[in-house]
Protein backbone atom coordinates (compact mmCIF):
# COMPACT_ATOMS: atom_id res chain seq x y z
CA UNK A 1 0.00 0.00 0.00
CA UNK A 2 1.38 3.57 -1.24
CA UNK A 3 -0.50 5.64 1.88
CA UNK A 4 -0.29 3.17 4.76
CA UNK A 5 -2.78 2.89 7.68
CA UNK A 6 -2.00 6.63 8.79
CA UNK A 7 -3.00 8.00 5.39
CA UNK A 8 -5.66 6.40 4.86
CA UNK A 9 -7.36 7.46 7.45
CA UNK A 10 -6.70 10.85 6.72
CA UNK A 11 -8.27 10.13 3.38
CA UNK A 12 -10.87 8.92 4.39
CA UNK A 13 -11.53 11.94 7.31
CA UNK A 14 -10.79 14.17 4.55
CA UNK A 15 -13.52 12.88 2.83
CA UNK A 16 -15.97 12.27 5.13
CA UNK A 17 -15.42 15.77 6.50
CA UNK A 18 -15.89 17.79 2.63
CA UNK A 19 -18.91 15.45 2.47
CA UNK A 20 -20.73 16.34 5.91
CA UNK A 21 -19.93 20.38 5.38
CA UNK A 22 -21.26 20.06 1.57
CA UNK A 23 -24.51 18.71 2.68
CA UNK A 24 -24.44 21.13 5.86
CA UNK A 25 -24.43 23.85 3.49
CA UNK A 26 -27.15 22.88 1.49
CA UNK A 27 -29.56 22.10 4.26
CA UNK A 28 -28.44 25.23 6.03
CA UNK A 29 -28.29 27.50 2.91
CA UNK A 30 -31.62 29.04 2.70
CA UNK A 31 -31.26 30.12 6.64
CA UNK A 32 -28.11 31.31 6.24
CA UNK A 33 -28.52 33.18 3.05
CA UNK A 34 -32.13 34.54 4.72
CA UNK A 35 -30.43 35.67 7.79
CA UNK A 36 -28.34 37.62 6.10
CA UNK A 37 -30.99 39.12 4.08
CA UNK A 38 -33.12 40.06 6.52
CA UNK A 39 -30.54 43.16 6.84
CA UNK A 40 -30.39 43.94 3.53
CA UNK A 41 -31.82 46.52 1.57
CA UNK A 42 -34.39 44.72 -1.08
CA UNK A 43 -32.24 46.50 -3.78
CA UNK A 44 -29.65 44.36 -2.02
CA UNK A 45 -31.05 41.34 -1.53
CA UNK A 46 -32.65 41.08 -4.81
CA UNK A 47 -29.38 41.83 -6.27
CA UNK A 48 -27.53 39.18 -9.35
CA UNK A 49 -25.21 37.91 -9.12
CA UNK A 50 -26.41 38.02 -5.23
CA UNK A 51 -24.49 40.47 -2.92
CA UNK A 52 -22.99 38.29 0.45
CA UNK A 53 -22.81 41.21 3.14
CA UNK A 54 -25.39 43.54 4.38
CA UNK A 55 -24.33 46.77 2.90
CA UNK A 56 -25.98 49.35 4.46
CA UNK A 57 -26.84 47.06 7.48
CA UNK A 58 -30.73 48.09 8.11
CA UNK A 59 -33.04 46.70 10.79
CA UNK A 60 -36.09 48.34 8.27
CA UNK A 61 -37.02 45.11 7.61
CA UNK A 62 -38.04 44.07 11.19
CA UNK A 63 -38.96 47.63 11.73
CA UNK A 64 -41.33 47.49 9.18
CA UNK A 65 -42.86 43.89 10.19
CA UNK A 66 -43.85 45.09 14.10
CA UNK A 67 -45.18 48.72 12.26
CA UNK A 68 -47.64 46.29 11.06
CA UNK A 69 -49.62 45.97 14.05
CA UNK A 70 -51.25 42.51 12.89
CA UNK A 71 -47.55 40.86 13.26
CA UNK A 72 -47.02 41.02 16.92
CA UNK A 73 -50.57 40.09 17.08
CA UNK A 74 -49.99 36.95 15.20
CA UNK A 75 -47.42 36.35 17.40
CA UNK A 76 -49.15 36.29 19.98
CA UNK A 77 -52.36 34.08 18.18
CA UNK A 78 -49.47 31.09 17.60
CA UNK A 79 -47.95 31.09 20.93
CA UNK A 80 -51.21 31.09 22.97
CA UNK A 81 -52.36 28.07 20.45
CA UNK A 82 -49.50 26.14 20.49
CA UNK A 83 -48.96 27.13 24.60
CA UNK A 84 -52.30 25.65 25.45
CA UNK A 85 -51.91 22.43 23.01
CA UNK A 86 -48.39 21.45 24.93
CA UNK A 87 -50.15 22.05 27.92
CA UNK A 88 -53.09 20.11 27.63
CA UNK A 89 -51.78 17.48 25.73
CA UNK A 90 -49.01 17.09 28.48
CA UNK A 91 -52.18 15.94 30.77
CA UNK A 92 -54.11 14.19 28.59
CA UNK A 93 -52.00 12.39 26.76
CA UNK A 94 -50.31 11.23 29.95
CA UNK A 95 -53.34 10.18 31.35
CA UNK A 96 -54.56 8.27 28.65
CA UNK A 97 -50.92 7.13 27.40
CA UNK A 98 -51.17 5.71 31.34
CA UNK A 99 -54.79 4.22 31.31
CA UNK A 100 -53.81 2.14 27.82
CA UNK A 101 -50.46 0.78 29.21
CA UNK A 102 -51.03 -0.20 32.58
CA UNK A 103 -55.03 -0.46 33.74
CA UNK A 104 -57.36 -3.45 32.92
CA UNK A 105 -60.30 -2.52 31.50
CA UNK A 106 -62.44 -5.13 29.12
CA UNK A 107 -61.69 -4.01 25.17
CA UNK A 108 -59.11 -1.78 26.09
CA UNK A 109 -56.56 -2.90 23.35
CA UNK A 110 -59.80 -2.87 20.54
CA UNK A 111 -60.42 0.88 22.17
CA UNK A 112 -56.57 1.74 21.31
CA UNK A 113 -56.22 0.31 18.10
CA UNK A 114 -59.64 2.09 17.60
CA UNK A 115 -57.99 5.36 18.48
CA UNK A 116 -54.43 4.43 16.64
CA UNK A 117 -56.57 3.69 13.28
CA UNK A 118 -57.29 7.14 12.97
CA UNK A 119 -53.59 8.20 12.21
CA UNK A 120 -54.28 6.55 8.60
CA UNK A 121 -57.19 9.09 8.03
CA UNK A 122 -55.86 11.62 5.95
CA UNK A 123 -56.58 15.51 7.42
CA UNK A 124 -58.18 15.92 3.95
CA UNK A 125 -61.12 13.52 4.71
CA UNK A 126 -62.16 15.26 7.82
CA UNK A 127 -61.12 18.57 7.34
CA UNK A 128 -64.96 19.68 5.41
CA UNK A 129 -66.99 17.57 8.40
CA UNK A 130 -64.67 19.28 10.85
CA UNK A 131 -65.38 22.92 9.66
CA UNK A 132 -69.31 22.27 9.63
CA UNK A 133 -69.11 20.68 13.06
CA UNK A 134 -66.92 23.50 14.48
CA UNK A 135 -69.34 25.98 12.46
CA UNK A 136 -72.37 24.64 14.51
CA UNK A 137 -70.38 24.80 17.45
CA UNK A 138 -69.98 28.58 17.31
CA UNK A 139 -66.15 27.95 17.31
CA UNK A 140 -65.08 28.94 14.03
CA UNK A 141 -62.62 31.78 13.98
CA UNK A 142 -61.95 31.27 17.69
CA UNK A 143 -58.34 30.27 18.58
CA UNK A 144 -60.00 28.16 21.50
CA UNK A 145 -61.83 26.21 18.70
CA UNK A 146 -58.46 25.55 17.19
CA UNK A 147 -56.93 24.81 20.82
CA UNK A 148 -60.03 22.48 21.50
CA UNK A 149 -59.63 20.26 18.02
CA UNK A 150 -55.86 19.88 19.34
CA UNK A 151 -56.11 19.34 23.10
CA UNK A 152 -55.61 15.51 22.98
CA UNK A 153 -53.21 14.36 19.91
CA UNK A 154 -53.74 10.10 19.11
CA UNK A 155 -50.18 10.63 18.51
CA UNK A 156 -49.09 12.11 22.11
CA UNK A 157 -51.18 9.33 23.65
CA UNK A 158 -49.30 6.45 21.56
CA UNK A 159 -46.03 8.09 22.62
CA UNK A 160 -46.59 8.08 26.41
CA UNK A 161 -48.59 4.34 26.06
CA UNK A 162 -45.22 3.46 25.00
CA UNK A 163 -43.28 4.98 27.40
CA UNK A 164 -45.27 3.43 30.33
CA UNK A 165 -44.88 0.01 28.55
CA UNK A 166 -40.96 0.49 28.36
CA UNK A 167 -41.08 0.91 32.42
CA UNK A 168 -42.49 -2.17 32.29
CA UNK A 169 -45.07 -4.39 34.43
CA UNK A 170 -43.57 -5.32 37.46
CA UNK A 171 -43.38 -1.39 38.93
CA UNK A 172 -46.94 -0.92 38.55
CA UNK A 173 -47.52 -4.06 40.06
CA UNK A 174 -45.09 -3.59 43.13
CA UNK A 175 -47.06 -0.11 43.60
CA UNK A 176 -50.27 -1.56 43.47
CA UNK A 177 -48.87 -4.40 46.42
CA UNK A 178 -48.23 -1.57 48.26
CA UNK A 179 -51.49 -0.41 48.66
CA UNK A 180 -51.33 2.26 45.78
CA UNK A 181 -55.17 2.74 43.77
CA UNK A 182 -54.57 3.59 40.19
CA UNK A 183 -55.05 6.84 40.29
CA UNK A 184 -52.64 7.14 42.56
CA UNK A 185 -50.21 5.21 41.48
CA UNK A 186 -50.44 8.08 37.81
CA UNK A 187 -49.73 10.29 39.85
CA UNK A 188 -47.10 9.38 42.38
CA UNK A 189 -45.53 6.17 40.62
CA UNK A 190 -46.15 7.34 36.65
CA UNK A 191 -45.55 10.75 36.42
CA UNK A 192 -42.63 11.35 38.20
CA UNK A 193 -40.86 8.69 36.13
CA UNK A 194 -42.11 10.55 32.81
CA UNK A 195 -40.05 13.88 32.69
CA UNK A 196 -38.17 12.28 29.30
CA UNK A 197 -41.19 11.11 27.51
CA UNK A 198 -43.42 14.46 28.70
CA UNK A 199 -40.52 16.33 27.54
CA UNK A 200 -40.60 14.94 23.56
CA UNK A 201 -43.90 15.52 23.80
CA UNK A 202 -43.92 18.87 24.75
CA UNK A 203 -41.54 19.55 21.48
CA UNK A 204 -43.52 17.56 19.17
CA UNK A 205 -46.27 19.30 20.20
CA UNK A 206 -44.20 22.35 20.42
CA UNK A 207 -43.24 21.84 16.81
CA UNK A 208 -46.43 20.80 15.63
CA UNK A 209 -49.25 23.44 16.10
CA UNK A 210 -46.68 26.13 16.08
CA UNK A 211 -45.87 24.69 12.25
CA UNK A 212 -49.40 23.98 11.73
CA UNK A 213 -51.10 25.53 8.43
CA UNK A 214 -54.20 23.76 7.47
CA UNK A 215 -56.17 23.77 10.38
CA UNK A 216 -55.90 27.57 11.07
CA UNK A 217 -56.10 28.24 7.77
CA UNK A 218 -59.96 26.63 7.48
CA UNK A 219 -61.08 26.98 11.20
CA UNK A 220 -59.81 30.99 11.56
CA UNK A 221 -61.57 33.88 9.23
CA UNK A 222 -60.24 37.15 10.45
CA UNK A 223 -57.04 38.48 9.81
CA UNK A 224 -56.26 39.51 13.56
CA UNK A 225 -56.72 35.85 14.88
CA UNK A 226 -54.64 34.63 12.13
CA UNK A 227 -51.47 32.21 13.56
CA UNK A 228 -48.04 33.05 12.15
CA UNK A 229 -48.03 30.78 8.91
CA UNK A 230 -51.27 31.62 7.77
CA UNK A 231 -50.63 35.50 8.44
CA UNK A 232 -47.31 35.30 7.01
CA UNK A 233 -48.84 33.55 3.59
CA UNK A 234 -51.37 36.15 3.58
CA UNK A 235 -49.26 39.45 4.23
CA UNK A 236 -47.18 37.99 0.92
CA UNK A 237 -50.26 36.82 -1.21
CA UNK A 238 -51.89 39.99 -0.14
CA UNK A 239 -48.69 42.37 -0.98
CA UNK A 240 -48.89 44.05 2.42
CA UNK A 241 -45.21 45.21 1.65
CA UNK A 242 -43.60 46.29 -1.40
CA UNK A 243 -40.69 44.46 -0.67
CA UNK A 244 -40.17 40.91 0.05
CA UNK A 245 -37.22 41.65 2.37
CA UNK A 246 -40.41 41.98 5.33
CA UNK A 247 -41.48 38.93 4.39
CA UNK A 248 -37.85 37.39 4.74
CA UNK A 249 -37.24 39.18 7.82
CA UNK A 250 -40.78 38.02 9.09
CA UNK A 251 -39.98 33.91 7.85
CA UNK A 252 -37.18 34.42 10.62
CA UNK A 253 -39.02 35.31 13.29
CA UNK A 254 -42.04 32.97 12.94
CA UNK A 255 -39.24 30.04 12.79
CA UNK A 256 -36.87 31.61 15.16
CA UNK A 257 -38.76 29.28 17.83
CA UNK A 258 -39.14 26.40 16.54
CA UNK A 259 -35.25 26.52 15.47
CA UNK A 260 -33.86 27.65 19.14
CA UNK A 261 -36.16 24.76 20.81
CA UNK A 262 -35.06 22.26 18.32
CA UNK A 263 -31.39 23.10 18.34
CA UNK A 264 -31.48 23.09 22.40
CA UNK A 265 -33.59 20.71 23.19
CA UNK A 266 -33.13 17.63 20.08
CA UNK A 267 -31.57 15.41 22.54
CA UNK A 268 -34.77 14.58 24.56
CA UNK A 269 -36.54 14.55 20.74
CA UNK A 270 -34.64 11.78 19.50
CA UNK A 271 -34.55 10.05 23.42
CA UNK A 272 -38.53 9.98 22.43
CA UNK A 273 -38.30 8.64 19.35
CA UNK A 274 -36.52 5.81 20.22
CA UNK A 275 -38.59 5.46 23.72
CA UNK A 276 -41.78 5.30 21.17
CA UNK A 277 -39.75 2.93 18.83
CA UNK A 278 -39.46 0.32 20.95
CA UNK A 279 -42.17 -1.86 20.88
CA UNK A 280 -45.28 -1.68 18.09
CA UNK B 1 -68.13 -8.52 46.96
CA UNK B 2 -64.53 -8.85 47.97
CA UNK B 3 -61.94 -7.31 47.66
CA UNK B 4 -60.48 -8.41 44.41
CA UNK B 5 -63.66 -7.50 42.33
CA UNK B 6 -63.65 -3.76 44.40
CA UNK B 7 -60.16 -3.29 43.18
CA UNK B 8 -61.26 -4.38 39.69
CA UNK B 9 -64.16 -2.10 39.44
CA UNK B 10 -62.24 0.76 40.51
CA UNK B 11 -59.31 0.38 37.96
CA UNK B 12 -62.07 0.22 35.08
CA UNK B 13 -63.73 3.34 36.71
CA UNK B 14 -60.20 4.78 36.73
CA UNK B 15 -59.45 4.03 33.03
CA UNK B 16 -62.56 5.86 32.01
CA UNK B 17 -62.11 8.64 33.81
CA UNK B 18 -58.51 8.80 32.32
CA UNK B 19 -59.71 7.80 29.10
CA UNK B 20 -62.94 9.86 28.62
CA UNK B 21 -61.81 12.96 27.16
CA UNK B 22 -59.31 11.55 24.83
CA UNK B 23 -61.62 9.35 23.19
CA UNK B 24 -64.58 11.33 23.28
CA UNK B 25 -62.81 14.36 21.46
CA UNK B 26 -60.62 11.74 18.91
CA UNK B 27 -63.65 9.52 18.05
CA UNK B 28 -66.14 12.85 17.36
CA UNK B 29 -63.59 14.45 15.16
CA UNK B 30 -61.87 11.62 13.60
CA UNK B 31 -64.96 8.73 13.04
CA UNK B 32 -68.14 10.45 13.34
CA UNK B 33 -66.51 13.13 10.64
CA UNK B 34 -65.27 10.22 8.57
CA UNK B 35 -68.95 8.93 8.54
CA UNK B 36 -70.00 11.91 7.99
CA UNK B 37 -67.71 12.79 5.03
CA UNK B 38 -69.15 9.63 3.62
CA UNK B 39 -72.69 10.27 4.21
CA UNK B 40 -72.32 14.37 2.61
CA UNK B 41 -70.33 12.87 -0.59
CA UNK B 42 -73.77 11.38 -1.00
CA UNK B 43 -75.42 14.83 -1.05
CA UNK B 44 -75.24 18.57 -2.93
CA UNK B 45 -74.77 20.98 0.18
CA UNK B 46 -73.60 24.23 0.48
CA UNK B 47 -74.47 24.60 4.10
CA UNK B 48 -76.91 27.53 3.42
CA UNK B 49 -79.70 26.12 1.64
CA UNK B 50 -81.09 22.16 2.35
CA UNK B 51 -79.04 19.28 1.79
CA UNK B 52 -80.13 17.41 -1.40
CA UNK B 53 -79.69 13.84 -1.95
CA UNK B 54 -78.11 13.08 -5.17
CA UNK B 55 -76.87 9.43 -4.85
CA UNK B 56 -73.54 8.88 -6.72
CA UNK B 57 -73.83 11.68 -8.67
CA UNK B 58 -70.84 13.21 -7.15
CA UNK B 59 -68.71 10.23 -8.02
CA UNK B 60 -70.43 10.18 -11.47
CA UNK B 61 -69.41 13.56 -11.97
CA UNK B 62 -65.28 13.07 -10.47
CA UNK B 63 -65.33 10.15 -12.50
CA UNK B 64 -66.13 11.54 -15.92
CA UNK B 65 -63.84 14.61 -15.30
CA UNK B 66 -61.25 12.46 -14.84
CA UNK B 67 -62.16 10.31 -18.44
CA UNK B 68 -62.31 13.62 -19.72
CA UNK B 69 -59.30 15.05 -18.83
CA UNK B 70 -57.36 11.82 -19.80
CA UNK B 71 -59.06 12.41 -23.26
CA UNK B 72 -58.02 15.98 -23.56
CA UNK B 73 -55.02 15.27 -22.79
CA UNK B 74 -54.39 13.06 -25.70
CA UNK B 75 -56.25 15.26 -27.95
CA UNK B 76 -55.75 19.09 -26.93
CA UNK B 77 -54.12 19.44 -23.90
CA UNK B 78 -54.49 23.36 -24.09
CA UNK B 79 -56.36 24.87 -20.91
CA UNK B 80 -56.79 21.46 -19.37
CA UNK B 81 -56.53 22.83 -16.18
CA UNK B 82 -58.99 25.00 -16.50
CA UNK B 83 -61.56 22.62 -18.20
CA UNK B 84 -60.76 19.54 -15.73
CA UNK B 85 -59.29 20.88 -12.65
CA UNK B 86 -59.55 17.86 -10.37
CA UNK B 87 -57.90 15.58 -13.40
CA UNK B 88 -55.03 18.37 -13.53
CA UNK B 89 -54.50 18.11 -9.83
CA UNK B 90 -54.35 14.11 -10.04
CA UNK B 91 -52.03 14.09 -12.86
CA UNK B 92 -49.71 16.98 -11.18
CA UNK B 93 -49.69 14.89 -8.01
CA UNK B 94 -48.78 11.68 -9.28
CA UNK B 95 -45.74 13.33 -11.01
CA UNK B 96 -44.56 15.38 -8.13
CA UNK B 97 -44.85 12.17 -5.76
CA UNK B 98 -42.75 10.76 -8.86
CA UNK B 99 -39.93 13.11 -8.58
CA UNK B 100 -40.02 13.66 -4.61
CA UNK B 101 -39.97 10.11 -3.07
CA UNK B 102 -37.13 8.68 -5.05
CA UNK B 103 -35.22 11.52 -4.64
CA UNK B 104 -36.17 12.20 -0.81
CA UNK B 105 -35.44 8.56 -0.23
CA UNK B 106 -32.29 8.20 -1.51
CA UNK B 107 -30.74 11.70 -0.01
CA UNK B 108 -31.73 10.67 2.98
CA UNK B 109 -29.98 7.36 3.00
CA UNK B 110 -27.11 9.18 1.88
CA UNK B 111 -27.76 11.66 5.07
CA UNK B 112 -27.60 8.84 7.48
CA UNK B 113 -24.74 6.91 6.02
CA UNK B 114 -22.80 10.51 6.05
CA UNK B 115 -23.89 11.40 9.21
CA UNK B 116 -23.73 8.04 10.82
CA UNK B 117 -19.65 8.21 10.43
CA UNK B 118 -18.03 7.95 14.05
CA UNK B 119 -16.40 11.11 13.52
CA UNK B 120 -15.93 14.56 15.89
CA UNK B 121 -18.54 16.89 15.12
CA UNK B 122 -20.79 14.16 13.70
CA UNK B 123 -23.39 15.62 16.24
CA UNK B 124 -23.67 19.16 14.95
CA UNK B 125 -23.83 17.89 11.33
CA UNK B 126 -27.14 15.44 12.56
CA UNK B 127 -28.70 18.66 13.95
CA UNK B 128 -27.84 20.69 10.58
CA UNK B 129 -29.92 17.58 8.91
CA UNK B 130 -32.68 17.22 10.19
CA UNK B 131 -33.22 21.70 11.00
CA UNK B 132 -35.05 21.94 8.06
CA UNK B 133 -38.20 19.42 9.19
CA UNK B 134 -38.54 20.98 12.18
CA UNK B 135 -39.10 24.19 10.60
CA UNK B 136 -42.84 24.97 9.55
CA UNK B 137 -43.24 24.09 5.04
CA UNK B 138 -45.15 27.41 4.66
CA UNK B 139 -42.24 29.68 6.27
CA UNK B 140 -39.82 27.59 4.50
CA UNK B 141 -41.82 27.69 1.07
CA UNK B 142 -41.90 31.71 1.45
CA UNK B 143 -38.05 31.54 1.99
CA UNK B 144 -37.62 29.78 -1.55
CA UNK B 145 -40.11 32.17 -3.67
CA UNK B 146 -37.32 34.47 -3.12
CA UNK B 147 -34.40 31.76 -3.51
CA UNK B 148 -36.21 30.79 -6.72
CA UNK B 149 -36.70 34.24 -8.07
CA UNK B 150 -35.50 34.58 -11.77
CA UNK B 151 -32.77 36.73 -10.46
CA UNK B 152 -32.44 34.93 -7.30
CA UNK B 153 -29.59 32.46 -5.41
CA UNK B 154 -30.75 29.24 -7.08
CA UNK B 155 -30.52 30.34 -10.55
CA UNK B 156 -27.05 31.74 -9.43
CA UNK B 157 -25.94 28.34 -7.86
CA UNK B 158 -27.50 26.41 -11.36
CA UNK B 159 -25.69 29.31 -13.30
CA UNK B 160 -22.14 27.50 -14.13
CA UNK B 161 -24.35 24.79 -15.42
CA UNK B 162 -26.88 26.04 -17.63
CA UNK B 163 -24.99 28.60 -19.48
CA UNK B 164 -26.51 31.84 -18.98
CA UNK B 165 -30.18 30.44 -19.18
CA UNK B 166 -31.92 31.55 -16.16
CA UNK B 167 -35.54 29.44 -15.48
CA UNK B 168 -38.30 31.81 -14.27
CA UNK B 169 -39.07 28.62 -11.62
CA UNK B 170 -42.27 30.06 -10.11
CA UNK B 171 -43.75 31.52 -13.94
CA UNK B 172 -42.69 29.25 -16.20
CA UNK B 173 -45.57 25.94 -15.98
CA UNK B 174 -42.39 23.95 -16.70
CA UNK B 175 -40.62 24.94 -13.64
CA UNK B 176 -43.20 25.25 -11.45
CA UNK B 177 -44.15 21.63 -10.37
CA UNK B 178 -40.36 20.84 -9.93
CA UNK B 179 -39.75 24.18 -7.67
CA UNK B 180 -42.03 23.01 -5.06
CA UNK B 181 -40.61 19.08 -5.55
CA UNK B 182 -36.85 20.70 -4.70
CA UNK B 183 -38.40 22.72 -1.59
CA UNK B 184 -40.24 19.24 -0.87
CA UNK B 185 -37.35 17.17 -1.37
CA UNK B 186 -35.13 19.27 0.92
CA UNK B 187 -37.67 19.54 4.04
CA UNK B 188 -38.50 15.74 3.63
CA UNK B 189 -34.96 14.06 2.88
CA UNK B 190 -34.05 15.68 6.32
CA UNK B 191 -37.18 14.10 7.93
CA UNK B 192 -36.61 10.87 6.78
CA UNK B 193 -32.72 11.10 7.58
CA UNK B 194 -33.76 10.58 11.04
CA UNK B 195 -35.83 7.55 10.66
CA UNK B 196 -32.72 5.95 8.83
CA UNK B 197 -29.99 6.88 11.39
CA UNK B 198 -32.17 5.67 13.98
CA UNK B 199 -32.15 1.85 11.33
CA UNK B 200 -28.55 2.38 11.27
CA UNK B 201 -27.57 2.73 14.47
CA UNK B 202 -29.87 -0.37 15.65
CA UNK B 203 -28.13 -2.60 12.88
CA UNK B 204 -25.90 -5.59 14.69
CA UNK B 205 -22.34 -4.53 14.81
CA UNK B 206 -20.95 -7.85 15.18
CA UNK B 207 -21.92 -8.96 11.39
CA UNK B 208 -19.97 -5.87 10.28
CA UNK B 209 -17.19 -7.19 12.68
CA UNK B 210 -17.42 -10.62 10.89
CA UNK B 211 -17.37 -9.06 7.25
CA UNK B 212 -14.43 -7.06 8.06
CA UNK B 213 -13.00 -9.97 9.15
CA UNK B 214 -13.73 -11.60 5.74
CA UNK B 215 -12.03 -8.90 3.67
CA UNK B 216 -14.93 -6.84 2.84
CA UNK B 217 -14.08 -3.25 1.68
CA UNK B 218 -16.22 0.00 3.36
CA UNK B 219 -18.03 -0.47 -0.35
CA UNK B 220 -18.78 -3.80 0.13
CA UNK B 221 -20.36 -3.68 3.29
CA UNK B 222 -22.55 -0.76 2.45
CA UNK B 223 -23.99 -2.61 -0.46
CA UNK B 224 -24.57 -6.91 0.95
CA UNK B 225 -25.14 -5.88 4.52
CA UNK B 226 -26.75 -2.71 4.88
CA UNK B 227 -28.70 -2.14 1.97
CA UNK B 228 -30.38 -5.82 2.61
CA UNK B 229 -30.90 -5.04 6.52
CA UNK B 230 -32.45 -1.63 5.68
CA UNK B 231 -34.57 -2.87 3.42
CA UNK B 232 -38.20 -2.92 5.45
CA UNK B 233 -36.58 0.46 6.80
CA UNK B 234 -36.78 1.86 3.00
CA UNK B 235 -40.23 0.62 1.97
CA UNK B 236 -41.40 1.96 4.86
CA UNK B 237 -39.80 5.55 3.90
CA UNK B 238 -41.14 4.97 0.43
CA UNK B 239 -44.39 4.39 1.42
CA UNK B 240 -45.00 6.55 4.04
CA UNK B 241 -43.76 9.31 1.40
CA UNK B 242 -46.05 8.32 -0.87
CA UNK B 243 -48.44 9.58 1.49
CA UNK B 244 -47.31 12.54 2.11
CA UNK B 245 -46.81 13.47 -1.27
CA UNK B 246 -50.29 12.75 -2.39
CA UNK B 247 -52.12 15.17 0.06
CA UNK B 248 -49.24 18.22 -0.26
CA UNK B 249 -50.96 20.90 0.19
CA UNK B 250 -49.05 23.74 2.08
CA UNK B 251 -46.21 24.25 -0.46
CA UNK B 252 -48.80 24.32 -3.67
CA UNK B 253 -50.98 26.48 -1.56
CA UNK B 254 -47.82 29.09 -0.96
CA UNK B 255 -45.69 28.90 -3.55
CA UNK B 256 -48.32 28.56 -6.94
CA UNK B 257 -51.09 29.73 -4.78
CA UNK B 258 -55.11 28.39 -3.93
CA UNK B 259 -55.53 28.43 -8.37
CA UNK B 260 -52.62 26.19 -8.92
CA UNK B 261 -50.31 29.32 -10.20
CA UNK B 262 -49.45 29.47 -14.02
CA UNK B 263 -50.90 27.16 -16.51
CA UNK B 264 -52.45 25.02 -13.19
CA UNK B 265 -48.91 23.41 -12.77
CA UNK B 266 -49.21 23.93 -9.31
CA UNK B 267 -52.67 22.40 -8.79
CA UNK B 268 -52.85 19.49 -6.38
CA UNK B 269 -56.26 16.88 -5.54
CA UNK B 270 -55.61 18.85 -1.68
CA UNK B 271 -55.84 22.43 -3.47
CA UNK B 272 -59.33 21.30 -5.59
CA UNK B 273 -60.21 19.25 -2.46
CA UNK B 274 -60.12 22.61 -0.50
CA UNK B 275 -61.41 24.71 -3.50
CA UNK B 276 -64.55 22.66 -4.15
CA UNK B 277 -65.36 22.47 -0.67
CA UNK B 278 -64.70 26.47 0.78
CA UNK B 279 -64.34 28.36 -2.41
CA UNK B 280 -67.18 26.92 -4.66
CA UNK B 281 -69.03 25.23 -1.29
CA UNK B 282 -69.77 22.50 -3.26
CA UNK B 283 -69.46 19.93 0.17
CA UNK B 284 -70.87 17.08 -1.37
CA UNK B 285 -68.61 16.65 -4.37
CA UNK B 286 -65.52 17.90 -1.67
CA UNK B 287 -66.45 14.83 0.32
CA UNK B 288 -66.74 12.98 -2.83
CA UNK B 289 -63.21 13.55 -3.86
CA UNK B 290 -62.08 13.66 -0.37
CA UNK B 291 -63.24 9.98 0.34
CA UNK B 292 -61.28 8.89 -3.39
CA UNK B 293 -58.09 10.07 -1.44
CA UNK B 294 -59.08 8.37 1.80
CA UNK B 295 -59.17 5.24 -0.05
CA UNK B 296 -55.72 5.77 -1.77
CA UNK B 297 -53.94 6.64 1.60
CA UNK B 298 -55.82 4.59 4.21
CA UNK B 299 -54.84 1.85 1.59
CA UNK B 300 -51.28 2.37 1.42
CA UNK B 301 -51.63 3.41 5.68
CA UNK B 302 -52.90 0.06 6.15
CA UNK B 303 -49.78 -2.04 4.26
CA UNK B 304 -47.49 -0.23 6.81
CA UNK B 305 -49.14 -0.70 9.87
CA UNK B 306 -49.64 -4.14 9.10
CA UNK B 307 -47.81 -5.74 6.52
CA UNK B 308 -44.72 -3.84 7.65
CA UNK B 309 -45.89 -4.22 11.22
CA UNK B 310 -43.92 -0.32 11.80
CA UNK B 311 -45.38 1.79 15.36
CA UNK B 312 -45.91 5.19 14.04
CA UNK B 313 -44.41 8.13 16.00
CA UNK B 314 -45.66 11.72 15.75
Amino acid sequence: MLLGERGLRVAYLAAAYTLMVLLALIYLMPFLRSIVASFMTWAQASAYPPEWWPNPFTLENYMKLFRLSLFPRWILNTALVSGLVVALNLVTCSMAGYAFAVLRFPGRDLLFSALLTLLMVPPFVTIIPNFILITKLGLIDNLIGLVFLGSASVSGVYLMRQYYLSLGRELFEAARIDGADPLRSYLYVALPLSKPALGALAIYQFLGSWNAFLGPLVFLRSVENFTLPVGLNFAFSRSLWVEYTPIIAGSLVASAPTIIVYVLLNKYMIRGTVVAARKG
Amino acid sequence: MNFFEKSKRLEALVFLLLTLYPLTLNFFFGYFSMLFAFALSAFEWDILTPMKFVGLKNYQEMLSEIVHGVEMLVSSPRMLHLRAPFFNGLKNILLYTAMVVPTQTLLALVLAAVANQRVRGAHFFRVAYFLPATTCPVIISLIFIWLFMRDGFVNYLISPLTGGFKPDWLRDPNFLLPAIALVAIWGTSAHFFVTFLAGLQALPREVYEAAKIDGAGVLARFIYITIPLLKPLVTYVVVLGTIGALQMFDLAWVMAGAGGGAGGAGYTVALDIYNTAFVQLRYGYAAAKAVLLFAIIFTLNYYVQKKLAFGRVT
